[in-house]
């Protein structure tokens, strides 16, 4: 008995540093590298660190108070909350009816899955590269296309006008990120029991009453993740603005902000500034709807 | 005609997912003074791989003239991004694997803790905690290595890859490991030669979520690689923008280069990309 008990804690005591070695690389890696800077940011949102500067003075909230005024950095955000907008609904929208369309799919669904997933796949600087060609004010396809339809009389240089500016860099962004959506979707589609429908239609239920009734109440959860993903995902919009149009104020997202705040004009405590309350503003907007999706359907 | 309704959406979805590719493609083999016509075509008249020659050539001509060969150039930045991705990708399925295997069924201090603090990070952007790791880079002298921008990607992927990997053990059956503890196995033993054969298909997925993000990674290069030591092709391409004029059917063609990989993955092992996908998504 008294043994039994010894070498049950030895066992205890051998696991436990089992455990400890092999999560080890784990912890160091993202303790040094993600956990450590992530305070660091924080604690120096409060300093002055400009390496053009010597010294490294505390100044309190100015930092904040500086980005508050900042005609550039108020543009920035007014373009990362229509980029969010703008895409987030194109997302949600498509990426809907890409599911519904995938989950109907009898025949070749396993590839017309791939050929959906597949601009998730490329790196984004070559999505923005592809589509900047296709808006190119001169040889473009965009223009070339609606000319050929008669929409317009003449090429557009898109990038010339802020909403279309904003509107095309998002149509980009969501082309990439349409895909996840849709898995999202297509993955709670998959997970509503095929009774539910017949018995709906017994009810003599419509197809659109057995979507609103049936479908969207149950995929709403799907839907509230599929948001907050594509939510933080546009917050942090960057390859594509930065690619379509550069540093140019009508299209500059926040996070491109940050990139010239830190490392173009080289103002490091700036841009953590900004890092910060990019952060804060996006896990604020997506667990936003988290809660609203989750309060909808308690209800029912 | 529901049927034709059905087939005009599949119609636009693949449409919308690779209209773009293909025209970049044709682009990419559409002679230069061709692509400056009024006249849209959705194929090129004549087929040409000069925009390759100038990527892969030894020298080229532009407008007449002769100029240096990017080759130089581009070959070293598409070794810099195989090497980075490989590296990153092997690294973080490793420390995933293993690190992922113990918080499923090891006890040890604050293990709940720590797998919570990690995943917590996907929230986390990465610029948020880039210009601390800038500082520190390149205090330990690790800026433009290949070892600070692997551990860099390690850092950005490795939340992923273990909240992958241990819905992957968590759908195992117990009593696998149980029956070779019993006939006297050692647990790391049973890991490596039990368990790991057979999470084979979750450490595929997660290897292919794991390069795809390295291979498209921007930002980090960006700021991390600014020389051809470790600049990726992510880096180098839009950069073609920047000399005297756009070439734009060089730029589609790298493009096209810098898709192949992803492409070629989605083709043969798309079944595990987008069970990875599914896994990852429904949290």
């Amino acid at each position: 008995m008294h043994s039994g008990f010894i070498s049950k804690r030895l066992l205890r005591g051998r696991e436990a540093s089992l455990g400890l070695v092999l999560t080890f690389p784990v912890s160091a890696i993202m303790l040094a590298l993600v956990l450590l800077p992530l305070v660091i940011t924080v604690f120096d949102s409060f300093y002055r660190i400009e390496p053009m500067k010597p010294g490294t003075p505390f100044v309190g909230f100015r930092n904040y108070l500086t980005l508050m005024t900042d005609g550039n950095v108020l543009q920035s955000w007014v373009n990362t909350f229509a980029y969010v907008i703008l895409a987030v609904t194109i997302e949600t929208l498509g990426g809907l009816g890409a599911a519904l369309v995938l989950h109907k799919a009898r025949f070749g669904r396993r590839w017309l899955l791939a050929i959906v997933v597949l601009p998730w796949c490329l790196p984004p600087v070559v999505n923005a590269i592809i589509w900047l060609w296709i808006y190119n004010p001169s040889y473009g396809l965009l223009n070339g296309i609606l000319r050929g339809v008669g929409l317009i009389s003449e090429n557009q240089v898109w990038f010339n006008n802020r909403f279309t500016g904003l509107l095309l860099a998002s149509v980009v962004h969501a082309w990439r990120m349409l895909p996840l959506t849709a898995i999202i979707l297509l993955a709670a589609l998959q997970s509503i029991p095929v009774n539910l429908y017949e018995a709906a239609k017994i009810d003599g239920a419509s197809p659109w009453q057995q979507f609103t009734l049936v479908t969207l109440p149950l995929i709403s959860s799907g839907i509230a993740i599929a948001l907050s993903q594509s939510t933080v995902f546009a917050f942090n919009l960057f390859d594509e603005a930065w690619i379509l149009n550069g540093s140019a104020l009508d299209t500059r997202s926040i996070m491109v902000q940050v990139y010239i705040s830190a490392f173009q004009n080289m103002k490091f405590s700036l841009g953590m500034t900004l890092s910060i309350l990019a952060m804060v503003a996006s896990l604020a907007v997506s667990a936003l709807y988290v809660l609203r999706v989750y309060k909808e359907t308690s209800f029912d | 005609m529901r049927r034709l309704g059905y087939l005009a959406a599949v119609a636009v979805l693949v449409i919308w997912s690779i209209g773009p590719i293909y025209w970049s493609l044709m682009t990419s083999l559409t002679p230069p003074n061709a692509l400056i016509s009024d006249h849209l075509r959705l194929w090129p008249e004549h087929f040409t791989l000069e925009h390759y020659g100038k990527l892969f050539g030894s020298s080229s001509t532009n407008q007449g003239n002769e100029v240096q060969s990017v080759w130089p150039q581009f070959s070293a930045a598409l070794f810099n991004s195989v090497v980075t991705s490989l590296a990153a990708t092997v690294l973080t399925v490793i420390a995933a694997a293993f690190g992922a295997w113990a918080f499923v069924r090891l006890r040890f201090p604050a293990r709940d803790l720590t797998f919570v603090l990690i995943v917590a990070t996907l929230g986390v952007p990465a610029y948020t905690v880039m210009i601390p790791l800038y500082r520190m880079m390149i205090a330990a002298g690790l800026v433009d290595t290949y070892l600070g921008v692997t551990l860099i990607y390690v850092s950005a992927f490795l939340p992923l890859a273990l909240w992958l990997m241990r819905s992957v053990y968590q759908a195992m059956p117990l009593s696998l490991e149980e029956a070779a503890w019993l006939d006297g196995a050692s647990r790391l033993y049973t890991l490596v030669f039990i368990v790991l054969p057979l999470a084979g298909p979750g450490l595929v997925a997660t290897a292919i979520l794991t390069f795809l993000s390295a291979w498209g990674q921007f930002m980090v290069p960006l700021v991390f690689s600014p020389t051809l030591n470790t600049k990726p092709l992510t880096v180098l391409i839009p950069e073609f923008v920047t000399r005297n004029y756009v070439d734009y059917g060089l730029m589609n063609a790298a493009g096209i280069v810098a898709i192949v990989p992803p492409v070629l993955l989605v083709i043969f092992l798309n079944r595990f990309l987008v069970q990875g996908l599914m896994a990852g998504a429904s949290k």
